[in-house]
This record gives structure tokens, sequence and C-alpha cells, in this order.
């Protein structure tokens, strides 16, 4: 009988007690097993959020926001200036356009656009129709100006073009192409145009068709999901062709500026205000409420790692108190083999592959555990760290203002992250639950077979 | 040839020194069998462990065929009770969850003896020892007291030692299966050379010896003039009985 399937009968010479040693430690195991995988899950969605969504900040005239408010415009040299501030890494300016339809807009005649002002914009033509209903908000947010005696009139919303200098939306996120490609160089003009998905269903046109805009004919390059059907009753443009279509070269209506670092956001932020004025522009942080998101799943993932290593200690204990249980047990039968020449690293391999096969089996019926239970464990956390960060978020999102788009993405992230058991972090675990094993067996079994046979066998 | 010096050992008891063995001298040549008698709490187990490596003496020292124990480090001791050692204990202490077979196995695994031949030899011994075939592969729990001596017996003749140091190897033993043990040694003896020190109460057993030793507060003698058998040698004049100091 080898040494192995002498400790494999070891393992197995009260079923009753390893029965109960291995639902131990397969509990234990199989939480810090769970508690690894949601560490690991929460880690990877911190690290996207990171990398997307958490580092922008969006710069507004001064008094100005979107197609609402006064101020000067925003200009290129001020983009040169936030491009200087420390810890900037990009800045991309946009230029938005309204744009109405050309047949209404001849139909309701010069009265028509007394709904509409804005410093930042220029109202323009499209033979697009728009994909939103104007409805009883649109109608409604129309209406200013005008007396409550007459009667009420049916307005078709505009639509916003906006220019842009990179592929990403008017709040700094990246754009999600689903058909053609994307603009190519930000940088020149162009008559290339990208439409949303359902402004492009609502006119019938796909990748290729040609819209005008001024009567100037554009192709549409590419379609893209905003997410939203306000986000997607949108074009864009490059930001030299949306300028030249405004006659207005070198103005910015936005500028969305991106930070190396999450760290670094406030004190950017700071900087980025001071340089360019608080009488030139507004500086806000659009995304304040995934930061804290962010932050509140990083409190998640220490966490979660705290149980990881208490759980593995746990079960580092548990194998320790049993081997040394064991071994206490056993002193006897140590002695005897010492006394018939077995060597002290034969005893210390005998036990050691003992510990290893309850810890094979714990770990067997753990990891089956933290399949189960990694995915729940995880959604359990993540979910009640979101509960009390959404609630802000939700809030800014039902003033009905473009900004509250994100936040419900962010939240979308946040919900979708599930645990995955990787084969690498549950060998990761096991490897060290199982050298856990290897050192709570092999102390107590090298310390008895250090000492002298007859003091073993004189002890019983 | 074990050649036993001036060999002493005390324990500590309180603030009481106890010498359990003082002073204790003799030589046994190769192929003896001998007895050492003496009343409970004697001394007689603590010295089979001295000589057997298990202990080490506080003074003195143990010298088998020309090597000394005294100052061996604990692996060397290990590798001497493997091949020159058999060891049989008056409670056997054999692996209650092995079987009969795996525990006469178990010495010359340690050996790193080849499995096939090992499993060979160790059914040669379990036969010599007289245990049934249909013993061998039993669990040691499931066999009489005769029969698990047999076993420790059979264990202890695996590695082929120079020596056996048998305590007790009758104490749980009937009178009929007693007898048939020292048979058995006996012809051990004869058959391998084999120097074989046996611990009894049993005085029929030590009469069947070829030289018995009294071992009285820590003090071995020489009770009466060893049988003139092939390879003896006479008893050390040093081992005389003397008063064991005690405190």
């Amino acid at each position: 009988m080898s040494v192995l399937a002498r400790s494999v009968g070891n393992a197995f010479r009260n079923k009753i007690r390893t029965t109960a040693v291995v639902a131990v430690l397969a509990v234990a195991i199989g939480l810090a097993l769970a508690m690894l995988v949601a560490n690991q899950a929460v880690t990877a969605k911190v690290t996207e959020l990171n990398a997307s969504v958490g580092t922008t900040l969006t710069v507004n005239p001064a008094g100005g926001q979107g197609f609402e408010g006064g101020g000067e415009p925003l200009t290129a040299q001020e983009a040169t200036t936030a491009a200087a501030v420390p810890n900037v890494t990009e800045v991309v300016g946009t230029k938005a356009l309204r744009l109405r339809n050309a047949t209404e807009a001849a139909s309701q005649g010069a009265g028509g656009g007394g709904g509409f002002g804005g410093q930042a914009t220029t109202t323009m033509t499209t033979s697009l129709t728009p994909a939103v209903d104007a409805g009883t908000l649109g109608n409604r947010n129309q209406e200013t100006g005008t007396t409550g005696t007459q009667p009420a009139r049916t307005f078709s919303l505009p639509i916003t073009a906006t220019g842009i200098g990179a592929e990403v939306d008017s709040t700094g996120k990246a754009l999600d192409i689903t058909d053609g490609s994307g603009l190519g160089d930000y940088t020149a003009a162009s008559k290339s145009a990208l439409l949303g998905t359902t402004l492009a269903e609502k006119n019938s046109l796909k990748v290729g068709s040609t819209f005008t805009i001024n009567d100037q004919t554009f192709t549409v390059a590419g379609l893209f999901d905003a997410g939203t059907a306000f986000g997607n009753n949108a074009v864009y443009l490059t930001l030299p062709e949306a300028q030249t279509l405004a006659a207005l070269p070198g103005e910015l209506s936005t500028m969305i500026v991106t930070v190396n670092s999450m760290e670094n956001v406030d004190a950017a932020k700071t900087a980025l205000q001071t340089a360019l004025g608080t009488d030139k522009a507004d500086v806000t942080q659009g995304q304040r409420n995934l930061e804290t998101a962010v932050s509140s799943l990083d409190s998640v993932k220490n966490i979660s790692f705290m149980a990881f290593v208490a759980a593995l200690g746990t079960a580092g204990l548990i194998i320790l108190l049993i081997m040394v249980m064991l071994v206490r047990e056993r002193r006897k039968e140590i002695g005897v083999l010492k006394a018939i020449g077995a060597p002290n690293r034969t005893i210390g391999l005998q036990f050691v592959l003992e510990a290893l096969v309850l810890v094979t089996l714990g770990s067997a019926v753990g990891a089956a555990v933290a399949s189960f239970a990694s995915g729940s464990i995880a959604t359990a956390l993540i979910g009640s760290s979101t509960t009390t960060t959404a609630a802000p978020g939700n809030r800014g999102a039902a003033g009905g203002f473009p900004g509250g788009g994100p936040l419900g993405g962010a939240t979308q992230l946040l919900t979708s992250v599930t645990a995955s058991a990787s084969p690498g972090v549950i060998a990761a675990g096991i490897a060290a639950v199982f050298g856990v094993a290897i050192i709570g067996a092999l102390v107590p079994a090298l310390l008895t077979a250090r000492i002298r046979p007859i003091e073993v066998l004189r002890g019983e | 040839m074990i050649e036993v010096k001036n060999l002493v050992r005390t324990f500590q008891s309180g603030d009481r020194t106890i010498k359990p063995v003082n002073n204790v001298s003799f030589e046994l040549a190769e192929g003896t069998l001998a007895s050492i008698v003496g009343k409970s709490g004697s001394g007689k187990s603590t010295l089979l462990s001295l000589l057997g490596a298990l202990d080490k003496p506080t003074s003195g020292d143990v010298v088998v065929n020309g090597v000394s124990l005294a100052g061996m480090p604990d692996g060397k001791l290990t590798e001497y009770r493997r091949r020159d050692i058999g060891f049989v204990f008056q409670q056997f202490n054999l692996i209650p969850n092995l079987t009969a077979l795996d525990n006469v196995m178990l010495p010359m695994e340690f050996a790193g003896v080849r499995r096939s031949v090992r499993t060979k030899r160790a059914k040669e011994l379990l036969e010599q020892v007289q245990l049934d075939v249909d013993r061998h592969d039993r669990r040691i729990n499931r066999l009489s007291g005769g029969e698990q001596q047999r076993v420790a017996i059979a264990r202890a003749l695996a590695n082929e030692p120079k020596l056996i140091l048998a305590d007790e190897p009758t104490g749980n033993l009937d009178e009929q299966t007693g007898g048939h043990i020292i048979e058995l040694l006996s012809s051990l003896r004869r058959e391998h050379n084999t120097t074989i020190l046996v611990v009894t109460h049993d005085r029929s057993l030590a009469n069947k010896t070829d030289r018995r030793f009294r071992l009285q507060q820590g003090r071995l003698t020489e009770e009466t003039a060893p049988k003139q058998v092939q390879g003896m040698a006479p008893a050390s004049p040093k081992a005389v009985a003397a008063t064991a100091p005690v405190g």
C-alpha cells in the first residue's frame, strides 16, 4: 500500500467525521470562492466604468446650455486653453444646429420660428422629418411667448444636428454605430453624416442614402443607436462642417473634456473653471452621480475582498484545527510509524495527502456551492450598493434633460454585473486553499514526528 | 553484538529525579535470546526503548556492531530503527485500519523495497508466524489478540533486523498462545540468528531464554549462569545490582 493509498484510506477511516469535515470545508471554501468571483466581477466593472464614462467634464458657455440661456459662445481658443489644463487628456468641441423640416418651415412662415430662442444655435432647414412627434410636451414647450387666447397650433419638433470633433455623442460617450461607418476625420469638413436609427427609419434612409441641410446634400455614412428616443432623433456631422453650415467658424456650443483619472476630476474641474473664467464658461461634471456609484462599487469590491480573505482564513483555520485534531488523535500511530522506521517526511507527506483528500472533496462541493451562490451574492452586493446611488440620478433624469441619459446607462451597467466563475479565478482560490491545507497538515504532523517516539507511545 | 555501556536515564517528577535505568552495562552476542524480568515500574520498558533508539539516554551509550547510538542524529536513529531493530510491543501497536499484510509491508515500504518484493516477503512472514492465509487481508481490528501478536512479530522481522526487542510479548495472551509465541521467537532466533531481547513478567517465558536479567530499581543483574548457547557472550561483571538513587 502506497502513502497515497494509505492517506486516502485514512481520510475515510471515520465516514461520519469525513462527511462533517467535508461539509464544513465546502461551506467555507464555497463562500471564499463566491467572494473571490464577486470581487473579480466588481473589479472588472469598476475598471470598465472608470475607463468609459467616469472622467468627463462638460464646458458650456457661461449662462447658456444647449439651446437655452445666453452669454458668449465658446471658441477654439478656449478649447486650446482647456487642453493645456493639467490632467486633461482630450478636449472635444461640439457645434449644435437646430434643423427644421423645410416643408413645415415654409408652411408655418416666419412665425414658426418664434418659439426657438437660443444663443448658440442656428436654425436651418432639412429634408428630414423628425422621428419624435411633438405631442403634449413638445407643443406646450413651444407655446412660450404666445397668449393664452390664441388657438393651439401643432408644431413638429426640431432635429438636433451636432458637429463633433471626435466619434462621441454630446455627452462624451462613444457612439454606438450599428450600421455603416464613422465619419473618418472629424476635424475636416465633410458631406457625410451619422443618423440616429429611428430618424433614419422615419425617413426611410439607410447607409449611402442622401438628405439635405440648407439645400446642401449629405450622405448617410452610418447609423447609430443612442439608446433613447430623444438621442436617436439626431444627426452628427464633423465639427468643421457644422461650423461652416452655421457660418460661425471657430465657434463651439460645448466642449467635452476628458480627465486622465477619476481621482483628478475634481482638481481638473476647478483648474478648468479658473483657466476659462467663471464669466466665460460653466464647467459641469455630468457623471458626478456615476462617480458616487463607482465609489460605492469600490466599497463593495473591498468588502467582497475582505470577505474572501476572511472566508479563506476560516477555511484555513478549519483545516488547521481539523488536522491538529487528527494528528493529536493519531499521535500514537505517528509514534508507531517512527518506531518502525518511517522518516519524518513520509509521515508529513501522509498527513498532507490526507488533508488534500479532504480539501479536494471540500473544494469540489464548495465550487459547486460557489457556482450557484456567486451570482446571487454579487447581485445582492451590487444591488444594495446601487439602491443608494441610483436615487439622485433618477431625480436628475426626471427633469427631462438630455443629461439624464448616461445615468440610465450607468444603472444598467451596474445592475448587469454578473459574477462568472472563470476557471482561472476558481483555480487561484482552490490553490490558496490547498496551500493552507498543506501548511495546516504539515506543521502539526512534523511537530509530532519530531518528538521522540517513546514520548508519544508512553503518552497514550 | 550489542554493548550497553553505563546507561543512565533520568526523569524529573516534580522536584524529584527518578532513575529507572541507572548505570546499566551488559553485552549480548549475536543470536542470543535473552530476557529481562522485573516488577512493574522497574524500568524494563525504558531500558528497551533506549536499546531500540526510541528514547535517548541521559548518559552512557549503546553500541551495535561497533556503531555508537549516542550522539547519532535523529535521521540516522530512524534509519537504525528501520534497518537493525524489530519491535514487538505489548499492545501490538499495529495500524488498525490496515490489513495484516499491509502492516507487515509497512517497514519494507519505508526501507524502499519494491512493492512486488515486499508483498511476497510479507506473505512469507505471515505464513512463518503461522497466521492463516485467510487472515492476511483482514483488518487488524478483526483479528484476535494472538493473531495480532503474530502480525506484530512478522512486522518486526520484515526488514531482517539484527535485534528484536519484545516488550511483554505474551502479556496480553493466554498461556497456550503465549507459549506458542515463545516457540516462535526461539525458532526465529535459530533460523535467522537474530538477537532477541524480551521484557517479561512471565517467569516461565524467562526460563526458556538463554540469558536472564533482572532489573530492580534501575540496576541490572544477571540472575543465573546462562545456558551454553552458541554465539552467546557472558554477562558483564559490571552488571551488578545496586540501589538506584532516587530523588
